[in-house]
């Protein structure tokens, strides 16, 4: 497959916590600087905490992220991380719609199954349940009529992509981080990490692979088009895996095929292992959490 | 104890109840080939048993259980989401295996430790198992216990895995299979060494005699590679016992090996993690941690990283550990070793990896996500026992055989739909060995659990190990958890015991310091309360003993009408409302036989003698690592008093015995306990529960007396103990006002409040305090305030307990005293003990 010119962004991450009580201490653990991936390259990235860190260290975790320990005492009782980072992304050369080709999907599932030789193994990894996507009978149910007999697996998993955009409804106040993705899938609501986690659980249920993909979506669109859903906040969506395209992502909150407008900042199993943002803290008592992100398209390089 | 020498000299006489024992049809037994013909091994001990002859035997199982039951060896279980703790039992019959028989255990075990630290480097490190598919991904994958932020904190040298466990049985063949693998954090070695303790004191010459091989060199090696792993190779390294605390299963083993051992057993709220290491939180401040020995599960270990929900953990440990600033033992991570599902493939993997076959067979085990096994699984299932590949605590090992036709259908429907998450094992008939029940040898099913340790030049295996026996006969079942009856496992020596000085000494000399008494704010608080509840243990049991007396000797049953006055007093004293007061009291008076035995043996009457014995032990048992062995022993004792329903004749001299079992408490505190901080909060709280008892007891005894002023000042100073000083000093009858001075104002008097006072205030301006403070901290301040206002008080204006004003003003007297020793009972939780700090997780976004 071809790329087309690559398109620079930046993006500005700023989240802040408010807290009732002064923090004796906080342990953190951020997923905030972009990785590189093969239609991606991350040309810089910064991370401003304030007040300054005791200690911050940056390595990558198991997936290949960048990920970010860092310590904070509050005495002020709030917390400010900000993310800034520039990314140049390629896109696809593909018609609106269309996905390469690819084997059928019973086929690709055979290729990772028991004894499954000269695949990743990270393929293999993905086939199977997660923390907060456990593989189940009603998610491999509700794939099903995507997955016809015979049929490529990239067009039935675009074709549950956009069933899921179709049928779910976006709705900020219905789930939480904790709602489990049963009652997601009977309610048919959710946000962008919950349809996420609808087509892994689906993708996987069928013993397929799905990874899921953290990252942001581009705020502003130009005249005349829609707002694009899950822009102001971190984005989320998943991947596929096939044996001629490799991992291969779609995102089902905008029925689209990343990346368009799309940064990809992390990938893992779910939402667990790739939280933008998380902490333990002693003290502070009730907090209060503003996020705010803004994506802007640079000039293109020259 | 008498006779010890005994059991040896009439070896061979007779074999008493040996020659009785019968083996079940078709099962190896460990003693017995058949009836009456016991392998040679066990002859000597056959015959020095049998010649203690039965009564003499059952004397020597009773010491064994008072023994245990001393020293607090106990197995909590979980019951309706509430620990429940029971006390450990042990068989006087050990189980005896030849140095032939143990050298092959010994040999396979090692090897065994060796191949899992190879696989768990391999696990965290490049894969290749997975990669060469001598394993299937999906067992390493899909199972909880591999950590996916582990990856990668492997030790660059040396071995990983310290300590290793393996549930063994023997087969019909004779030969002894793995049926279990425990690893992350595994339990039993305490036990072995505390079942060794006990029965070579039960049976000290047998023992002496059989040359059995010595558990001590495991303990040794273990703390020579823990000194190794400290971070720098640093000399004289810190090293905690990380528990989850007295609720957890195996707590009794937790606080015996940090004795034991000579660490500080810690919970996750003590230690703290900044700039990356782990830092004891003491009184005086924070004390490096080079090396964890941790007895928590690997997911509760650290909330940033693994389970967020986890209050047992450290937060930012993981980072610590991959900074290479501290070390866990065993490493975290390890949790994916315990999975039935590598059993398949471990000959194989032995090799790859060691060139060798493996020595100690895993019992036959078919890994269900391969098609073949699967298919040989369902076709058999009847023969085999299913096993969950990932944790899990209830049913966790299935029996199809004993399953019901449509449960047999469910299973099999369950492993269709997820093969990969079941293994199946073949039904091990396991050996029995006899155990002493009523008086009888009857045979018992056995499982022995082994432990390897690292050392420098391999893993050494401690001879013997724990022994298990279920408690049915049928030859299947045994329980998982640790609990049911334990074996002490002996290994006789062919040879007299090796010379243990041969052996690699690990050890680096010890640095003499002073101190070591570093306080985590914690420990603190349970000795405070541990103090506390012994002072009202021991009023309330003072005051109950004064009650009965008087309730149980008839002829002079009510005569001086105090006992309506004590009663009411107890109630008092006991906070245990409505009791003798309030509407319906009148008919309790009259009868107090139910509402008495109901405060003394009911656990659940708040307030109660039990109630308060209860909260002794579990103080006394959260910090068992700081007090002597007597001491937690007295605690003990303590425990097993009023244990069962009895009538109030029973209970009195149980009363009696409580009062010199406290008495004992109290003196093996003041004679054994180091003067450090931790002594001092024991002692603080002690005084100040004193004195607050003595408040509650002169204001249920003496302010309501009225008529009754002089036989009520005869009970106070029977329970106030002051008898005798009264009469030496006055020679007179007893008056009011010289009562008041000896039990309130005479600092001489050791039960006065004023001796109280003094003593609180003693041990508040020695505790630790800020620095650069010129002046009284609040608790000082407190303190002074409670002493000055009883000094200044005047007794003479109250000696005549008849006048309304002086009673009130006594009673002004009393509760100012109270509520300024409350205050200050406060600002000690407030200051030291830290009850709000406790972690809480940052609210998350999408």
């Amino acid at each position: 497959m071809s790329a087309k010119g690559p398109t620079r962004f930046r993006v500005i991450h700023r989240t802040r916590y408010a807290y009732a009580l002064p923090v004796e201490l906080c342990h953190n653990e951020a997923h905030l600087r972009p990785r590189t991936t093969p239609l991606q390259r991350c040309l810089a990235s910064r991370l401003t905490i304030d007040p300054s860190p005791a200690v911050v260290h940056d390595r990558a975790d198991y997936f290949g992220n960048p990920v970010s320990y860092f310590v904070a005492q509050l005495p002020e009782r709030e917390l400010t991380v900000v993310a800034t980072s520039e990314v140049e992304v390629a896109a696809l050369d593909l018609e609106d719609g269309q996905v390469p080709a690819s084997p059928p999907w019973e086929e690709v599932r055979d290729l990772l199954g028991p004894g499954a030789r000269n695949v990743p193994l990270e393929a293999r990894e993905m086939t199977l349940g997660s923390p907060m996507v456990p593989t189940s009978a009603a998610l491999a149910e509700f794939a099903r009529p995507s997955f016809t007999p015979g049929r490529p697996l990239l067009d039935a998993v675009a074709d549950l992509s956009r069933r899921i955009h179709r049928d779910f409804t976006y709705d900020q106040e219905f789930s939480t981080i904790a709602t489990p993705i049963a009652e997601v899938l009977e309610r048919r609501r959710g946000v962008c990490q919950d349809f996420a986690h609808i087509a892994i659980g689906c993708v996987r249920s069928l013993g397929l692979p799905a990874r899921y993909v953290s990252g942001y979506i581009e705020t502003v669109r130009a005249p005349g088009q829609p707002r694009l859903v899950g822009a102001d906040a971190s984005h989320a969506w998943f991947a596929t895996w096939a044996p001629t395209t490799g991992w291969f992502d779609f995102d089902p909150t905008n029925d689209q095929i990343p990346p368009r407008q799309h940064i990809t900042t992390a990938w893992g199993r779910d939402y667990s292992d790739v939280t933008p943002l998380k902490g333990v803290l002693f003290g502070g008592g009730e907090h209060t959490l503003e996020v705010a992100v803004d994506v802007a398209r640079l000039e293109p390089a020259a | 104890m008498l006779g010890a020498g005994e059991e040896g000299a009439a070896a061979g006489r007779t074999r008493g109840l040996f020659s009785a024992y019968e083996p079940l049809p078709g099962c190896r037994d460990e003693m017995a080939a058949e009836p009456g013909a016991l392998h040679a091994h066990w002859e000597y001990l056959a015959g020095a048993i049998g010649a203690l002859g039965d009564a003499e035997l059952e004397r020597r199982n009773h010491e064994l259980r008072r023994l245990l039951r001393e020293n607090g060896v106990t197995y909590n279980f979980y019951e309706e989401n509430d620990t429940v703790e029971r006390p450990w039992s042990l068989d006087p019959i050990p189980v005896l295996l030849t140095s032939a028989d143990w050298s092959d255990i010994e040999q396979g075990l090692a090897q065994r430790a060796e191949l899992l630290d190879l696989v768990l480097r391999d696990l965290y490190g490049p894969r290749k198992l997975l990669k060469r598919g001598l394993l299937p991904p999906e067992l390493v994958f899909g199972h909880p216990g591999f950590l996916r932020p582990c990856v990668g904190t492997a030790r660059a040298d040396g071995r990983w895995l310290t300590v290793c466990a393996a549930d063994l049985a023997r087969g019909p063949d004779g030969r002894l299979w793995v049926i279990g693998d425990r690893i992350q954090a595994p339990s039993g070695a305490g036990y072995a060494l505390e079942a060794r303790t006990a029965l070579s004191r039960t049976l000290p010459s047998l023992y002496r005699d059989s040359h059995v091989h010595r558990l001590a060199l495991f303990f040794r090696t273990l703390r020579g590679t823990l000194a190794g792993l400290a971070p720098g190779g640093r000399e004289d390294p810190r090293i905690v016992l990380l528990t989850p605390g007295p609720g957890s299963e195996t707590f009794f083993e937790h606080a015996y090996l940090a004795s034991y051992l000579g660490y500080p057993l810690v919970q996750g709220s003590d230690l703290t993690v900044r700039d990356e290491r782990v830092w004891l939180k003491t009184l005086d401040g924070l004390t490096p941690v080079d090396v964890i020995l941790r007895r928590v599960d690997d997911p509760w270990c650290d909330p940033l990283e693994l389970r967020p929900d986890s209050l047992l953990g450290v937060a930012a440990l993981l980072q610590a550990v991959r900074r290479g600033h501290v070390a866990v033992a065993n490493p975290l991570g390890a949790s994916i070793l315990e999975n039935p599902g590598l059993m398949p493939f471990l000959p194989g993997i032995s090799r790859a990896l060691l060139d060798e076959e493996l020595k100690q067979p895993s019992a036959q085990t078919w890994w269900c996500g391969d098609e073949k096994s699967r298919g040989y699984v369902l076709d058999k299932l009847d023969e085999l026992v299913v096993k969950p590949v990932f944790p899990h605590r209830v049913d966790s090992t299935i029996f199809a055989a004993a399953l019901a036709s449509s449960e047999r259908t469910d299973l099999k429907a369950r492993i269709r739909a997820h093969p990969e998450r079941y293994v199946a094992q073949e039904r091990i008939a396991l050996s029995t060995t006899p155990v002493l029940r009523a008086g009888r040898l009857e045979p018992r099913p056995f499982v022995l659990r082994g432990f390897a340790v690292a050392s420098e030049s391999g893993y050494y295996v401690m001879p013997g190990g724990l022994g298990r026996v279920s408690s049915s006969s049928s030859s299947f079942v045994t329980s998982n958890q640790l609990g049911g009856v334990g074996k002490d496992v002996w290994v006789l020596a062919s040879e007299p015991e090796r010379q243990v000085t041969l052996l690699p000494p690990v050890e680096r000399p010890v640095v003499v310091r002073r101190g070591g008494d570093e306080v985590p704010g914690r420990v603190a608080d349970d000795l405070f309360w541990l103090g506390r509840y012994s002072e009202r243990a021991e009023s309330i049991t003072r005051l109950l003993r004064e009650i009965l007396l008087r309730l149980l000797a008839t002829e002079r049953s009510n005569l001086d009408g105090t006992v309506p006055l004590l009663l009411r007093a107890l109630t008092l004293q006991t906070s245990a409302y409505p009791g003798f007061t309030g509407e319906d009291a009148e008919a309790r008076l009259a009868s107090p036989e139910a509402e008495l035995l109901q405060l003394i043996l009911d656990p659940r009457r708040v307030g109660g003698l039990r109630f308060n014995i209860d909260a002794l032990a579990r103080a006394g048992r959260a910090v068992r690592d700081r007090l002597s062995s007597d001491t937690s022993r007295v605690i003990g004792a303590i425990d097993g008093e009023l244990a069962r329903p009895c009538d109030l004749a029973a209970a009195r001299e149980s009363l009696q015995r409580l009062i010199q079992l406290l008495a004992a408490f109290v003196g093996l505190t003041t004679e054994s306990m180091s003067r450090g901080q931790g002594w001092r909060f024991l002692q603080l709280g002690r005084s100040l529960e004193r004195g607050l008892q003595t408040i509650a007891l002169l204001r249920g005894v003496v302010l309501p007396a009225g008529p009754l002023v002089v036989p009520a000042c005869e009970a106070l100073l029977g329970i106030l103990h002051s008898v005798k000083t009264y009469r030496r000093r006055y020679r007179s009858r007893i008056q009011m006002g010289a009562v008041l001075d000896l039990v309130l104002l005479d600092e001489s008097n050791p039960r006065s409040l004023a001796f109280q006072l003094v003593g609180v205030e003693q041990h508040v301006i020695a505790l630790v305090h800020d620095e650069d403070s010129g002046q009284r901290s609040r608790a000082e301040r407190l303190a002074l305030e409670a002493l000055t206002t009883l000094r200044l008080f005047d007794v003479a204006s109250v000696a005549d307990a008849d006048d309304e004003d002086a009673a009130h003003e006594l009673e002004r007297l009393l509760k100012r005293v109270a509520a300024t020793l409350t205050a200050l009972a406060d600002e000690i939780a407030t200051r030291y003990f830290q009850p709000a700090d406790r972690p809480q997780q940052m609210v998350r976004f999408s």
